[in-house]
Formats: C-alpha cells, sequence, structure tokens
C-alpha cells in the first residue's frame, strides 16, 4: 500500500466536516506489440486524490495528484471559497455518512504477489511464449498489462477502508492472411493465466476455412464469451443500476419480478465472488454485496449507490462510481457473473445448426436505452457452421439488434465460463450463449 | 517545470540512446447547473511527468507524479528497466532531430480562470431557467462550462527545450424529456457520446470569449422545445433516400471516417489491440477513391481557436498543416515521428499524450473539410425527399473504419425541397468509401464552422484527446437510413 494513513487524515483535518477523499494509487505496466514486434513498454505510477465536501446542502469536487498538506490547503480554500456562492439544495445527505461508519468493514482482497513482484522480463517472457508459439506464419498484436491499486476511501467522519488489487490481463491478436482471431486472458494473479494455452488457442481459430459470402436473412448465433461479454455488460450497465431503474431510463423500469430475459438466463452482480476480479468496497466506502440481478429470467435487482440506496432496502450495494467517472454519474454494475449452463461447446455448436458463431463483439453502441436497441460489429474469428462444424469463414459484419429480444431467445448456455472486463466494467463472468433464429438479422 | 525537465534529462545513463521529458501541469474547472438538482463545482489539478527512453533500441516509459529527487530517480530507472527488459538489438527510427528551444502560449481575450464564479453560475441558471419554459415533460437539464489549462514543459537529448500554455474553453446544454413511454435528447451546441460530465458542449483552444459566443441562453428553449416535441414525432421511417447532414453532425463523420483512418499508427498495426486498423493502408496513399471529386480534407494544427490546435506537438515537433484528402483522393497520414519514419516520411507534428502520464501517440489534430459551392438552404431546395439531420447521438464503426451507423438527436423530412415535419430516431448506415462518393454538394464558406470535440478515445491505456473539426454541411445521395 502506497498511501499512507496518517497522510490521508491530515488531508480530512485541512478539508473540515463533510468531506469523504477517494483515493487510487495506480501502477501500470504494459507491453504493447505490433506484428510481432514490441513496440512500447510503459510503467505509469499516478496518484489520484478525488476530494468530494457536502456541506449544508452544497457540494464541490476536486482532484489532486499528490496528498501534500500545502496542496490540499489550496484545494480546500477553492471550494470553500465555490460553496459560499453555490446556492444551497435539498437533499443532504450527512446521515448517509453515519451509515457507512456504521458498517462492518469487507473482506479485503489479498493482493497477488505474481503481479505486485513483477518486473518487466515476465512480461516479455509471456509476449515470447505466445509469439514463438504461434510461428512465423502469422503476426502477432496486443497488449500485456499488469496494474497494482491501492484504493483507500475515507471520511471526516470516520470511515477509512483500504485494499489493494492487482490485475495481469494478455490481449493477443493473430493475423494471417486475410483472417485474424483474438484471445483475452485476464485475472486478479498472474500465476492463474494460462499463457502457454494461447498459441494453440489462436491457431486453431486461426483455421484455413474457405471464406463464404454473407448470408442474408436471420439464423442461430453462437455468441463466445468474449461476445457475451459485450451483450451482457451492455445490457446490464443500462438496465441494471437504480438511477436509471427509478427515473425510467431503463429497459426494465417498473418491471421487478417480471420475466425480462430467457429463463436460461440468471445473473448477480458480485465483487466478492473469487469466480470474478474480486472488490470490496465502492466509491463511497460502500460495501460491496452481491446484488441478485436477474433469477431466471425474472427482474429481482438492480445496483445502488448511498443516493438510490432505497430501491435496495435502504443499503447500498456497493455500486457508487468515482466522482468524475468518465461514464457518467450514476450507480451500475461492477462485477457480473452469469450463471453457467450445461452445454458444452460442442453441443451448442451442434446446435447452431446451419448458423454464424460470433467471438467478439466490437464497439456495441446502444441507439436508444429503454429500447435496448444497439448497434455493433463482429471482429476477429467469425465462422459459419453446418452440423456442428465450423465449415467457413464469415465476412465480418454489422448488427443492430434489441438487447432485450436476443437475450429472450436465449437457447443455449455454455458450461464453461471465462473472466471478461471492460474499459467501463471491473469484471464480467460469462459462458456462451446460442442465440435462437429471429432478433439477430445478416443483412 | 523547466528545471526538472533538464535535471531528469542530465540524469540519464550513457546508454540512453534517445530520451525525451515532458512535465505537465494540467488544470481543469467545471461548474455545472441542474434543473432541481444540486449542481456542480469541481476543480482538478494534476502534475506530473513523462520519461521516454530509447536503449538498445528498445522504448521504455515511466510516468511519475513525484517530482523529487527519489521520484526523479525512480522514474529513470522504471524507464530504462523497462527497455534494457527488451535486450538490445532493437531499432527506432525518429527521422530528422528535433532541436527547438521555444515558448507559445495559445491566445485568448479573457482568461476563463479569472473570471467569477458567480458569473458562470449566473449564465448558467439562466440557461437552465429558459429550457425549463419547454414544460414538464422536460425531465433533466443540465448546463456546463468547462476550462483546461496545460503547462507543459517538453525537453529532450536531441537538444528540444519548448515551453508552451493552452487554455481551452467550453460549453454546453443537454436536455432530457420524457412521458413515461419515451425518452428523448437534446444538446447544444453539440451531442456527445453517453452521458459524460466534463465534455459536453463545443470546446476551443480560447478563452471565456469562446463560452459568451456559444449562444446557450439564447437557444435553451428552442432545444428543450425540440426534446419535448421529439417524444411525439413520427419514427425516421426505413428508405434508400438523400441525406443531408449538418455542419456539426458532418463533423463526427469525417472524424471516424478520415480522422482515425489516417492516423498513421494504426495503418502500422500498433493500435490493434483496442482501436483497430485502418482501410488507408500505404498502398492505398495517393491512389485510393475515398470520396466523390467535390470533398477534400486536411489535418490543421495551427487554426487559430480550434481544438486541435498548438504550436508544438509532444515530440517538439511544429504544428503543420496536412492535406489528407484531395479530390476523393486519399493522400497522407498525420503521423509522430516514429511512424512517419516507419512510412519514409516526415513526421506531421501529431503526436499528441493525454497528459503527463500516458505515451504520445498519432493523434488527429483539427480535421476539416474544404469548403464547397452550395448551401444548406440550396441543398434543401433541391431535394425532392430525403432527410435533413443534426446532432450526433450515437454511432459505431468497425475495427478498419469502413462500415458505420450513425444516430442523430433530431431530424427533419424534406419534401419537394422543403423541410417538414420532425423526425426522430433517425439513423443512417453505410460503408466509409461507398457513403463519401454519394456526396454530391457541400456548403460554401460562410457556412464553414470550427467545432471543438473534447472526447476522442484512443489507445491502451485509453487516451483522451481533444480534437477539432472544420465542417460545411452535406448532402448525400442513395443513403439508408431508418430507425
Amino acid at each position: 500500500m502506497t498511501i499512507e494513513q496518517t497522510q490521508v487524515e491530515q488531508a480530512l483535518e485541512i478539508l473540515g466536516d463533510g468531506t469523504r477523499l477517494d483515493v487510487l494509487g495506480e501502477n501500470a505496466d504494459l507491453l504493447r506489440y505490433a506484428e510481432s514486434e514490441v513496440t512500447a513498454q510503459h510503467s505509469e505510477r499516478r496518484l489520484r486524490v478525488r476530494v468530494r465536501i457536502k456541506r449544508a446542502g452544497r457540494s464541490a469536487a476536486g482532484t489532486l495528484e499528490t496528498l501534500e498538506p500545502e496542496a490540499v490547503r489550496t484545494l480546500a480554500g477553492r471550494l470553500n471559497a465555490a460553496m459560499a456562492d453555490l446556492p444551497a439544495s435539498p437533499g443532504a445527505e450527512e446521515t448517509l455518512e453515519e451509515t457507512v461508519v456504521a458498517q462492518s468493514p469487507g473482506e479485503v482482497e489479498k493482493p497477488a504477489a505474481s503481479v505486485l513482484e513483477a518486473d518487466p522480463a515476465v512480461r516479455h517472457q509471456w509476449f515470447s511464449t505466445v509469439r514463438d508459439g504461434l510461428g512465423d506464419s502469422a503476426k502477432l498484436g496486443g497488449a500485456i498489462r499488469f496494474d497494482v491499486l491501492d484504493r483507500v476511501v475515507a471520511n471526516s467522519s470516520g470511515l477509512f477502508r483500504a485494499e489493494t488489487l492487482t490485475k495481469a490481463s494478455i490481449q493477443a491478436i493473430a493475423k494471417q492472411d486475410d483472417r485474424s482471431a483474438s484471445v483475452k486472458l485476464v485475472h486478479r494473479d498472474a500465476d492463474q493465466i494460462r499463457v502457454e494455452e494461447i498459441p494453440g488457442r489462436l491457431r486453431e481459430a486461426l483455421a484455413p476455412l474457405p471464406v463464404r459470402e454473407q448470408h442474408h436473412g436471420t439464423c442461430r448465433v453462437l455468441l463466445k464469451p468474449q461476445a457475451v461479454n459485450s451483450l451482457i455488460a451492455t445490457y446490464a450497465f443500462w438496465a441494471l443500476g437504480a438511477h436509471h431503474y427509478a427515473t425510467g431510463r431503463s429497459a426494465v423500469s417498473g418491471r421487478m419480478g417480471e420475466q425480462v430475459v430467457s429463463e436460461l438466463l440468471t445473473l448477480v452482480d458480485d465483487a466478492t465472488d473469487p469466480a470474478g476480479l474480486v472488490s470490496s468496497f465502492d466509491a463511497e466506502g460502500n460495501i460491496r454485496r452481491r446484488a441478485p440481478l436477474i433469477d431466471h429470467g425474472v427482474l429481482t435487482g438492480v445496483v445502488s449507490d448511498r443516493r438510490r440506496a432505497g430501491l435496495t432496502g435502504g443499503v447500498p450495494t456497493g455500486h457508487a462510481v468515482p466522482d468524475g467517472w468518465r461514464f457518467g454519474g450514476d450507480p451500475v454494475p461492477s462485477h457480473l457473473l452469469l450463471d453457467a449452463g450445461e452445454s458444452t461447446e460442442d453441443k451448442l455448436l451442434a446446435e447452431t445448426g446451419s448458423g454464424l458463431v460470433v467471438n467478439r463483439l466490437d464497439y456495441l453502441r446502444v441507439q436508444h436505452p429503454t429500447e435496448t436497441l444497439v448497434t455493433g460489429t463482429t471482429r476477429d474469428a467469425t465462422y459459419w457452421a453446418e452440423d456442428g462444424k465450423l465449415v467457413a469463414w464469415h465476412p465480418q459484419l454489422r448488427f443492430t439488434f434489441r438487447m432485450d429480444e436476443v437475450l429472450n431467445a436465449v437457447i443455449g448456455v455454455g458450461a464453461t465460463r471465462e473472466i471478461c472486463d471492460q474499459t467501463f466494467m471491473d469484471s464480467i463472468v460469462v459462458p456462451s450463449l446460442l442465440i435462437d433464429a429471429g432478433p439477430l438479422v445478416l443483412s | 517545470m523547466r528545471d526538472i525537465a533538464e535535471a531528469l534529462l542530465a540524469l540519464l545513463p550513457a546508454d540512453v540512446g534517445y530520451a525525451d521529458v515532458r512535465v505537465v501541469h494540467r488544470t481543469h474547472e467545471q461548474v455545472l447547473v441542474e434543473l432541481d438538482g444540486p449542481g456542480e463545482v469541481g476543480y482538478d489539478d494534476s502534475l506530473g511527468l513523462g520519461l521516454r527512453v530509447v536503449v538498445g533500441g528498445h522504448w521504455g516509459f515511466a510516468a511519475t507524479h513525484r517530482l523529487d529527487p527519489r521520484g526523479l530517480d525512480a522514474v529513470i530507472t522504471q524507464a530504462v528497466g523497462q527497455a534494457r527488459a527488451a535486450g538490445g538489438a532493437g531499432r527506432v527510427a525518429l527521422g530528422s532531430p528535433v532541436t527547438t528551444r521555444a515558448t507559445w502560449s495559445s491566445p485568448m481575450a479573457v482568461d476563463p480562470f479569472q473570471v467569477a464564479l458567480s458569473t458562470k453560475l449566473d449564465l448558467l441558471s439562466a440557461t437552465v431557467k429558459e429550457a425549463s419554459t419547454a414544460g414538464p415533460l422536460v425531465r433533466q437539464i443540465e448546463a456546463s462550462v468547462d476550462f483546461y489549462r496545460d503547462h507543459k514543459v517538453f525537453a529532450n537529448t536531441e537538444g528540444a527545450l519548448i515551453e508552451q500554455t493552452l487554455t481551452e474553453s467550453g460549453g454546453g446544454l443537454l436536455v432530457n424529456a420524457g412521458d413515461g413511454n419515451d425518452l428523448q435528447r437534446r444538446s447544444f451546441p453539440q451531442g456527445v457520446p453517453r452521458q459524460i460530465r466534463g465534455q459536453r458542449g463545443d470546446f476551443a483552444t480560447a478563452g471565456w470569449e469562446h463560452v459568451m459566443s456559444l449562444g446557450l441562453v439564447e437557444n435553451a428553449s428552442r432545444i428543450a422545445a425540440e426534446a419535448v416535441a421529439l417524444l411525439t414525432a413520427p419514427q425516421c421511417p426505413d428508405e434508400v433516400t438523400t441525406l443531408i447532414a449538418g455542419s456539426n453532425q458532418l463533423a463526427m463523420v469525417l472524424h471516424e471516417c478520415a480522422g482515425h483512418p489516417m492516423e498513421a499508427d494504426r495503418a502500422l498495426g500498433t493500435e490493434a489491440s483496442l482501436a483497430g486498423g485502418t482501410y488507408a493502408t500505404p498502398e492505398r496513399r495517393g491512389n485510393f477513391r475515398w470520396g466523390s471529386s467535390i470533398v477534400s480534407a486536411y489535418a490543421d494544427a495551427t487554426i487559430p481557436g480550434g481544438l486541435g490546435s498548438f504550436a508544438y506537438d509532444d515530440e517538439g515537433v511544429p504544428a503543420q498543416r496536412t492535406q489528407v484528402i484531395k479530390d476523393g483522393i486519399f493522400l497522407d497520414y498525420m503521423s509522430g515521428r516514429e511512424s512517419a519514419a516507419a512510412l519514409g516520411l516526415e513526421s506531421t507534428g501529431a503526436a499528441r499524450a493525454d497528459g503527463w502520464q500516458r505515451l504520445p501517440l498519432v493523434r488527429m489534430t483539427n480535421i476539416c473539410l474544404e469548403p464547397g459551392e452550395s448551401s444548406l438552404a440550396e441543398m434543401i431546395a433541391g431535394t425532392k425527399r430525403g432527410i435533413f439531420v443534426e446532432t450526433n447521438r450515437g454511432f459505431s464503426i468497425d475495427d478498419q473504419r469502413m462500415s458505420f451507423r450513425f444516430t442523430t438527436e433530431v431530424g427533419w423530412e424534406i419534401r419537394d425541397g422543403k423541410l417538414g415535419r420532425l423526425l426522430k430516431n433517425c439513423s443512417y448506415e453505410s460503408v466509409t468509401p461507398k457513403f463519401w462518393a454519394s456526396l454530391d454538394a457541400l456548403g460554401g464558406p460562410d457556412e464553414w464552422k470550427l467545432h471543438g470535440v473534447p472526447s476522442c478515445n484512443k489507445g491502451e491505456p485509453l487516451q483522451v484527446a481533444h480534437v477539432g473539426h472544420g465542417t460545411v454541411p452535406g448532402r448525400f445521395q442513395k443513403v439508408q437510413v431508418g430507425r
């Protein structure tokens, strides 16, 4: 932990009553590569201090890159002056600060030594393993990243929570002729990432099958875990946050207890489940709790922060986002887990019949949130299947569809799950999904 | 900051073949007023340095917020350690050396950081009040202003020492209306992807005078009324028709279809892990028909006030103008020193980093269309059936920057040369060269407008760039539109 508790307490004293600090010590090390050559190596160290002061119905925020008293005093002066100019607004939250203090501390994840102690040579070894295993016929691109994140959330009412999170990830994109395939593996512990398996997976995915013409119309579509990752994360982001739900911006607003997707789907948000990337508290210091969202297709809950805790039994589920977060200010899911099914990947492929196999959905963007209308493209390996076998590469294509219709048309769920991530979500653990013909139209 | 940069370079070990350091102090002020909400005042302050070294022909980069002697020692150890770990025997070509010594500040009339907070709050409160006149179906109003200042020092081992101060100002309005069945959004002066705070509205490398020129109060009631009207407006029809895109809508299309694809690092494959590649491959330079013969475009970082304007990029290369498309043909890339050298070219001065903690990447500057000879009024008058769309609501484009789909906040049908009914949920999709080949009219010089977009994403880790787009309205034939 690079953040000193005494410095945090000193900063809180300077900033005064009604202050919350959200402090991040970011340590990121990357190796990037293209055309099978290393192109960049980064080592980035950053301290981010987010300050929020709420006093007498007024609120102001600021960020610093230091906890040095002089800098904190300067910011305190600016924020106090700003609050003197601001009109008071209803809904002061002092009582909730006390609620946070009263909670028992969550179990803190032990950081992985494999990431904490890794030096650049480890990343070069990973790169060499994949490149050499792939051979000369394909070109390798991607990135290897090791992150150590020291987090502290503290407030002037006595709250102090701290954790150190580690994360290792590797993305490998192989290109051969006009074909491409990708693998992304992520885990809190670098030792749990099976780098040696990546070349085989890429070689298999680059199978020299013929290229068929684009299919027109609808068909069954097998979405592999990385594609399901984009779909589930996007759906949950827009539909399953308490503020979106309460203000009618969610497609499922007012439908608690109703069937909203296929009964084959059960979805929870649980940052304490070691199947995903564990974390113990959110940006307000709320303990992260298991939040059942969808049970066999029935909407059972949403995720909340302190402002929207009323929708989750008066207790926040631990999904407050950081001040100034670039994806918005409302609570959204952060650690999704979609239950595995019973189908092997071979069985799902067999049930696809004549259909499409999509490994990755890219640039999936919402067109209309309450209709869950999205558009995006396939990327890397996209195949055509016949009778349980991959028989051809299918051209990359654009899908525009309603996510709720696709999730209602699930007819098969894979037994094996992968850990994934998104720029807007920490952890998504998902299996493959087989989608029946209908909602996905190839035009 | 100069002292820190020079001290750091003096401490480098002897096996460093090239190094550059950027010390950056970024400040950001945000003021936001909501309808019936708490509002927001925020001050961000970030100071640190990024060190890039070449050892044994390999790059190493490290960044730190610690500017004391221990911090400087650590950042050198990390950057050099990264480069040495590659094992030597590499090669980094950077083209001509950069030896400039200069100081520059972006021009402004009124320093926005010196304007009283009460003045900013008054402007935004008046804007929200005007927007609230549209009635009870208005569910959310947010008016905001943001100001950024980057004070940065660049120095390298080739002798360059450049100090720049850039001040940027922007503001905008967002209105959401809802009736229980539908939600519709209108933004002004331009839309933003998602509801990102700090990046809303139109920005310029200028002072408070830019905010005052936006007309936030004057346009607020119209924008809110449109949001309400959209709730009961008909859906955009699903058909192949004539599309007229307004200036700010075309800015985003140009951004995605020409800006990103013509960044040289994409052509070299180094952005494959996140952003992807490009159709604009090196062998297509000078012979690829990108669009109809009436379209020409350029990247120009020297335009006064442009959000992608500066004097020197983050490798110390002077800002410049680069013709990227001429008479419909793809001509050239935007590049940094390394990507230019890999293509046998000289840098176009387009290497930029998002703050001190990130590695410079090739980023578009101000991507501009050369104006045509028509006008919006003339284009509409000359269209028997079609739609006119304005203000981006969302988009998606494939990793090669070919197949795209854009959604706009608002549209109007065109019938017999006149604007007709308001339309909601307007989308259009096409493929880059096919779409631009169907362009048959562009607005003239008097309709050319420079838009500042502070939310361009790229890179791993993600970097946000501030870019500009000079555009005019344009008319496209036989475009698939729909909801």
